[in-house]
C-alpha cells in the first residue's frame, strides 16, 4: 500500500497530545516555596482518581477516528497488477543523433557513444520506432527501424554503427541535425487511419543526442526554428570532464589576391580550462627536418604568430602544436600559395615610360605581390600580328583590322576589355564591338571641367565604391571629355554620366564577354583619375571577374567545396584528378567540385599541371569545452532533464501507468471514522448518565 | 506588623512593653558591675582602691566593666530562608527578627547602651560596632531595613569572624531560624561564651515550619538553594515533624550546654511578650561564672 500524499500521516501525531495532557496533568501545578527543605524527602504523590482514565473505550475510539482521519488525508492507494498492463507497452520513437565530428576523436569518446546507442537500443521494446543518425557538418541516416523486433532490429543497426568505426573529419553542426530531426519525426508522423489493427499509436517521440556537446559545436539552425511539439530531446553528454583544447589556423586575408607580402601568420588559441599555457609550436619542411619554438599562450587566450623568416625560406607542408591534451587537432597541413600570372594587354601608341599616356599609369597601377603576377604587354593598333591572350585588354588608341576583329572576337569570346575613348578616330572600333551603326564621338570643348554624376553604384564595377565612404566623385576632375552620339537605348548601361548629361563610364555585354568604354582618359590631359584615390580600385574592381576566377586559396577545410576548375592559373579545363593524402590513395577524377573529407596534403593534377592544396579540420572543432546547458534552454528546446537515464525514462512510464491502475481506499476509511464518532457519541451518552464524569484523557 | 517603618514598629512594641514595664519591680539587666583583682607590678596605681588598702592593707585594683552600662550586639540572619511566611498564616520571619532587633536596640538605646549589628547569610555580611551615640539606632534601623538576599546560611562561620571583630565583652543576640546543620555551632558559639559574652539566641520560626500544616501535593522549592521537591504534604508532615523536633531537641542541647538562653519563637506571638521573656531572663553569664566556680571547687 502507498500513500498519495504522506505527509499528511504526521496528522496521527496529534492522537500523543490528549496523553502528553493527560501527563502532564499528573503533576502538581502548584509550587511551595519553603525555607529549608532538609526534614523533607521526595514522597509519591498519591493518584487523583479522578485523572485515572475510567472510559477506556472511548479514549480508544476517539484514538482510531483521528488516526482514521490522518489515514484519509494521506489517500492511501494499492497499485493492482493487471495481467494485461503487463504485456501492453507504450510504443515510442527514439531518434538518436550520434555525433562523429572530429572532436569525438579525443579519448575514448567515440566508445562511450557507441555504448551510450547500446544502452539505448536495450530499453527498446517490440514495435517501437528507431532511427540512428549520424551528424558532422551533415546528417547521414545510419539505420531505420520502423517497429522494433529484439536481436534481429539489434542487429540491424549495428551493422551500419559497425561500419563507422572512427569518427569523421567533418565540423559539428547540432542545430541542423536537430532540425532535420525534428522535422523527418513531424513529417513522418503516422495518422491514426494508417496504423494497424493491432498497432499501438507512438505514445513518445524522443530525440537523443549523444554527443561531447563542444562549443565548437553549431547551434544556430535551431534558433529560427519552432518544435515541433510532443518531441523531447534528451542529451547524452560525454566527455564533459574536457581538459581544454589548443588550437591552430592561419590567419588569412579575406581575398586571396589582397595578400600581403609578410610572412603567413597562424593564431593559436588556448582553451580557457587549458591545462598550460607553454605550447610548442612546429613545424615541418618537405624535407623532413622539424623547426620548433616556444609560444606563450595563456588559458582562454590566442596569440597570432607570424611564421619566422628563417622558416618561410624553407618549404613548409605541416605545422604542429604541442603541449595540450587532445590531439586531433594538433596537425596544420600547409600549401604555400602559389603566384599567379595576370596578363593586361594595352593597344595603343603610348610608349611606357611617357608620363603623359595612358600605359605608364596603367603598368603601374598593377604591381606584382606574392600572389599575383601582373604582365602588361603592350600592342600597336596598327599591328598586324595576332592578338596576345589576355585577362583584360585596354584600348588607347583606334585599333585596324584584323587586330580590331580578332578583340571583337575575344570579347565575344568572354574576355574584358576597357576603351578609352580619345580621339574621333576610335569611333569605327565602337560601331564595331557594340555591332551599332551611326555612333560619332565628338569631343566637347569646354574651359570648365566636368565632375561625374548618376554612378551606377549598383553595377558591379563600381560595387567597390559603394560605401558611403567611397562614393565622393567630387574631387575627380576631368578636364576634356568625348560624347558618345547616337547610342542605343538597350544593352548598354551607363555607369556615370557628367554634369552636363553625356555618358562617362558605359558598360556594355558582349556575348560572354565585356566592353567598357570611357570617354574621358586617365591621362593628365584628360582627368585627374590616374593620381585620384578611385583609380587603382577600379581597374581591380573591373580585374575582379578574372581574378577570382583564376586565384584561389591554396588553403581548405574539411567538408568544404574545392572548385578544381580554378587550379592552374585558372585553366585548369579537362580532365583533373585529385590524389588524397597517404601512401595508398587511390586518385579521383573531378569534373568541377571536389569535397575533402580528411584533412591532408592534396595535390591535384591536370595533363600537364598539378597543384597542391592543404585541407584542414575546422577550426570551432578545436573548441572543446562544454556548451552551456542554459544555451539549450534559451533556444526553446524542450529537454527531458539535462542527462536523462533510459532507467529514468522507464520510471516515468511505469508512474504514468500506477496513475492509472490504483485503487483508493480513501473512502472507506472516512466511512470508518464517521461509524467510530457515531459508536463514541452513543457511548459516551450513555456514560454520562452517571454522576462521575467521563474523562478520556 | 501592619506598620511598615521598622522605626515605627520597634516604638510602638518598646512603648507598648514600657508602659507594662512601670508595674514590674524587676529593673532589667543594666548592671554596673565592678570586680577586685590582686595588684601585680606594672598595675596602674590609679585604680588602686585606697579605701580597701587602708582597711585591709592589701593592694586590690579596682576594674570597671565596661565605661557603659552595656555593649549588645545583634546578630541578624539575613539568609533568604527567613523570608518564609508572609502569607495568611502570619509575617515573614525575616520581618519578625528585624522587628524585635529593632525593638530591643530601641530600648537598650533609651537606657543610653551601646547597641551595634551584624547581619549575615553564608558569611559575615556586615557589622556596625555597638556605640552610644545619637545616630546609631538610625544606622542600625537603616540597615536591618535592606532585604535579605543570602542564598545559605552558614551561622558558624559568620560567628567565627564576628568573634574576631567583637572586642569588649557584652551581649550577643542571635536572631536567626537556626534551620542549618548543627554540626559546628557548639564550637563556633563557645568562641563567644569562652570569651565571657553573654549570647542569647532567638530562634524565629512560622508556624508552618513548626506544624508543616500545607495542604494537598505541590511542588516545594527550597528559598535558598532553589531545589524542587514533589511531594503530598500529608504523607511527609509525620517524617518532617519527627525530623524537625530532633532538630530542636539537639539545638536546645547546644544551647544549654553553652550556658545560652534560647527563645523559640513563632511569628504569630505578640513581640511585647517575647520581649519580656526575654528581658526577664537572668543574665546566663552568671549561670556560667557559676558553673566555672563550681568546677574550681570541686578542683
Amino acid at each position: 500500500m502507498s500513500f498519495l500524499t504522506p505527509f499528511y500521516l504526521l496528522g496521527a501525531l496529534a492522537l500523543a497530545i490528549p496523553i502528553i495532557l493527560h501527563l502532564l496533568h499528573d503533576r502538581p501545578k502548584n509550587k511551595q516555596e519553603f525555607g529549608s527543605l532538609m526534614f523533607l524527602d521526595k514522597t509519591q504523590p498519591p493518584v487523583d482518581r479522578k485523572r485515572r482514565p475510567s472510559h477506556l473505550l472511548l479514549l480508544l475510539l476517539r484514538c482510531l477516528a483521528l488516526l482514521l482521519l490522518a489515514f484519509v488525508f494521506a489517500r492511501p492507494f494499492v497499485k493492482v497488477d493487471d495481467p494485461a498492463d503487463a504485456t501492453r507497452r507504450d510504443r515510442q520513437w527514439i531518434t538518436v543523433l550520434l555525433d562523429r565530428s572530429a572532436s569525438m576523436q579525443r579519448g575514448d569518446l567515440w566508445e562511450q557513444a557507441k555504448a551510450k546507442v547500446q544502452t539505448t537500443l536495450g530499453q527498446l521494446g517490440p514495435g517501437d520506432r528507431f532511427s540512428l543518425i549520424a551528424f558532422d557538418d551533415s546528417t547521414e541516416p545510419l539505420a531505420e527501424v520502423k517497429s522494433w523486433l529484439g536481436s534481429r532490429s539489434e542487429a540491424e543497426v549495428n551493422l551500419p554503427l559497425e561500419r563507422l568505426a572512427k569518427p569523421g573529419f567533418g565540423g559539428s553542426n547540432l542545430g541542423q541535425a536537430l532540425v532535420l530531426a525534428g522535422e523527418s519525426i513531424e513529417g513522418d508522423e503516422p495518422s491514426p487511419d494508417d496504423l494497424g489493427a493491432d498497432e499501438e499509436p507512438l505514445a513518445r517521440r524522443e530525440i537523443i543526442v549523444i554527443s561531447d556537446l563542444q562549443k565548437g559545436s553549431r547551434l544556430g539552425d535551431v534558433q529560427g526554428y519552432e518544435w515541433p511539439t510532443g518531441i523531447r530531446v534528451t542529451l547524452e553528454q560525454i566527455g564533459e570532464d574536457d581538459q581544454g583544447n589548443a588550437g591552430i589556423e592561419q590567419v588569412a586575408s579575406r581575398v586571396p589576391w589582397a595578400t600581403a607580402e609578410a610572412a603567413p601568420s597562424f593564431r593559436i588559441s588556448n582553451s580557457a580550462n587549458g591545462i598550460s599555457d607553454e605550447l610548442e609550436f612546429l613545424a615541418r619542411t618537405t624535407a623532413g627536418e622539424t623547426l620548433s619554438q616556444t609560444v606563450h599562450v595563456p588559458p582562454g587566450r590566442s596569440r597570432v604568430v607570424e611564421l619566422p623568416g628563417e622558416w618561410a625560406e624553407k618549404s613548409i607542408d605541416r605545422l604542429a602544436i604541442r603541449g595540450d591534451v587532445a590531439e586531433f587537432d594538433n596537425q596544420f597541413h600547409f600549401a604555400q600559395n602559389r603566384q599567379q600570372t595576370v596578363r593586361i594587354v594595352y593597344i595603343g601608341e603610348d610608349k611606357p615610360n611617357d608620363a603623359e599616356g595612358s600605359l605608364f599609369y596603367l603598368a603601374s597601377a598593377f604591381q606584382q605581390s606574392t600572389t599575383l603576377d601582373f604582365q602588361v604587354e603592350a600592342v600597336s593598333g596598327k599591328s598586324s600580328g595576332p592578338l596576345p591572350e589576355a585577362d583584360l585588354y585596354v584600348i588607347g588608341d583606334a585599333v585596324d583590322d584584323p587586330l580590331a576583329q580578332a578583340l571583337g572576337q575575344a570579347i565575344e569570346g568572354g574576355s574584358t576589355a576597357l576603351m578609352v575613348v580619345q580621339s574621333p578616330g576610335q569611333a569605327a572600333n565602337l560601331r564595331q564591338w557594340l555591332g551599332v551603326d551611326g555612333v560619332v564621338i565628338r569631343d566637347i570643348a569646354s574651359r570648365d571641367y566636368a565632375l561625374l554624376e548618376s554612378l551606377k553604384l549598383d553595377h558591379p564595377v563600381l560595387a567597390v565604391f559603394r560605401d558611403a565612404r567611397f562614393s565622393d566623385f567630387t574631387n575627380l576632375h576631368f578636364w576634356k571629355h568625348r560624347e558618345l552620339q547616337n547610342l542605343p537605348d538597350e544593352g548598354i548601361d551607363v555607369l556615370a554620366r557628367f554634369d552636363s548629361g553625356p555618358p562617362a563610364w558605359l558598360a556594355a555585354r558582349r556575348g560572354d564577354g565585356q566592353l567598357l568604354v570611357m570617354t574621358s582618359g586617365w591621362t593628365p590631359a584628360d582627368s585627374q583619375l590616374a593620381l585620384s584615390t578611385k583609380f587603382i580600385p577600379l581597374l581591380y574592381s573591373i580585374l575582379q571577374p578574372v581574378l577570382e576566377g583564376k586565384t584561389q586559396s591554396r588553403q581548405f577545410v574539411v567538408g568544404s567545396k574545392v572548385n578544381v576548375t580554378r587550379f592552374n592559373n585558372g585553366q585548369a579545363g579537362g580532365d583533373v584528378t585529385v590524389m588524397p593524402p597517404g601512401d595508398g590513395a587511390v586518385a579521383i577524377s573531378v569534373d568541377t567540385f571536389f569535397t575533402p573529407l580528411a584533412p591532408g596534403l592534396y595535390t591535384a593534377k591536370g595533363s600537364d599541371w598539378s597543384e597542391t592544396f592543404a585541407v584542414n579540420l575546422k577550426t570551432a572543432e578545436s573548441r572543446t569545452e562544454p556548451i552551456v546547458m542554459n544555451q539549450f534552454k534559451k533556444l526553446g528546446l524542450p529537454m527531458s532533464g539535462s542527462v536523462a537515464s533510459p532507467g529514468d525514462i522507464a520510471a516515468a512510464a511505469a508512474v504514468g501507468k500506477t496513475e492509472a491502475h490504483r485503487r483508493e481506499y480513501w473512502q472507506w476509511a472516512l466511512a470508518a471514522v464517521l461509524l467510530f464518532v457515531t459508536l463514541e457519541t452513543v457511548l459516551a451518552a450513555w456514560g454520562s448518565r452517571p454522576a462521575e464524569p467521563v474523562m478520556t484523557a | 506588623m501592619e506598620i511598615s517603618s521598622l522605626s515605627l514598629r520597634a516604638r510602638a512594641v518598646v512603648e507598648g512593653f514600657m508602659s507594662g514595664l512601670h508595674r514590674s519591680p524587676r529593673t532589667g539587666f543594666s548592671t554596673e558591675f565592678t570586680e577586685y583583682r590582686q595588684y601585680s607590678p606594672g598595675d596602674d596605681v590609679r585604680f588602686l582602691d585606697w579605701k580597701v588598702m587602708a582597711r585591709t592593707d592589701r593592694e586590690f585594683i579596682k576594674k570597671f566593666e565596661d565605661e557603659t552600662n552595656l555593649r549588645c550586639t545583634f546578630m541578624v540572619d539575613f539568609s533568604k530562608s527567613m523570608e518564609f511566611g508572609g502569607d495568611d498564616a502570619g509575617v515573614k520571619k525575616s520581618d519578625y527578627g528585624r522587628t524585635f532587633a529593632a525593638s530591643l536596640a530601641w530600648f537598650l538605646t533609651q537606657q543610653r547602651d551601646a547597641v551595634g549589628l551584624a547581619t549575615f547569610d553564608r558569611d559575615l555580611r556586615e557589622f556596625i560596632p555597638p556605640r552610644y551615640r545619637q545616630d546609631q539606632l538610625k544606622t542600625i534601623l537603616g540597615r536591618l531595613e535592606t532585604q535579605p538576599a543570602g542564598n545559605a546560611t552558614d551561622l558558624c562561620q559568620a560567628l567565627e569572624k564576628l568573634a574576631s571583630l567583637v572586642g569588649k565583652r557584652g551581649m550577643i543576640v542571635l536572631v536567626s531560624d537556626f534551620l542549618s546543620p548543627l554540626d559546628e555551632l557548639e564550637s563556633c558559639l563557645s568562641l563567644f561564651t569562652a570569651a565571657g559574652h553573654d549570647v542569647r539566641a532567638v530562634q524565629v520560626l512560622h508556624p508552618r515550619e513548626v506544624d508543616f500544616s500545607f495542604e494537598g501535593a505541590a511542588i516545594f522549592e527550597d528559598m535558598e538553594s532553589g531545589q524542587n521537591l514533589i511531594l503530598d504534604p500529608g504523607t511527609a508532615r509525620e517524617a518532617y515533624q519527627e525530623r524537625y523536633n530532633a532538630h530542636n531537641a539537639a539545638l536546645d542541647a547546644i544551647f544549654s550546654a553553652q550556658g545560652i538562653p534560647g527563645f523559640r519563637v513563632t511569628t504569630t506571638e505578640p513581640l511585647e511578650r517575647v520581649l519580656q521573656r526575654f528581658l526577664e531572663e537572668r543574665p546566663a553569664r552568671a549561670v556560667v561564672r557559676q558553673r566555672r566556680s563550681n568546677a574550681r571547687n570541686a578542683a
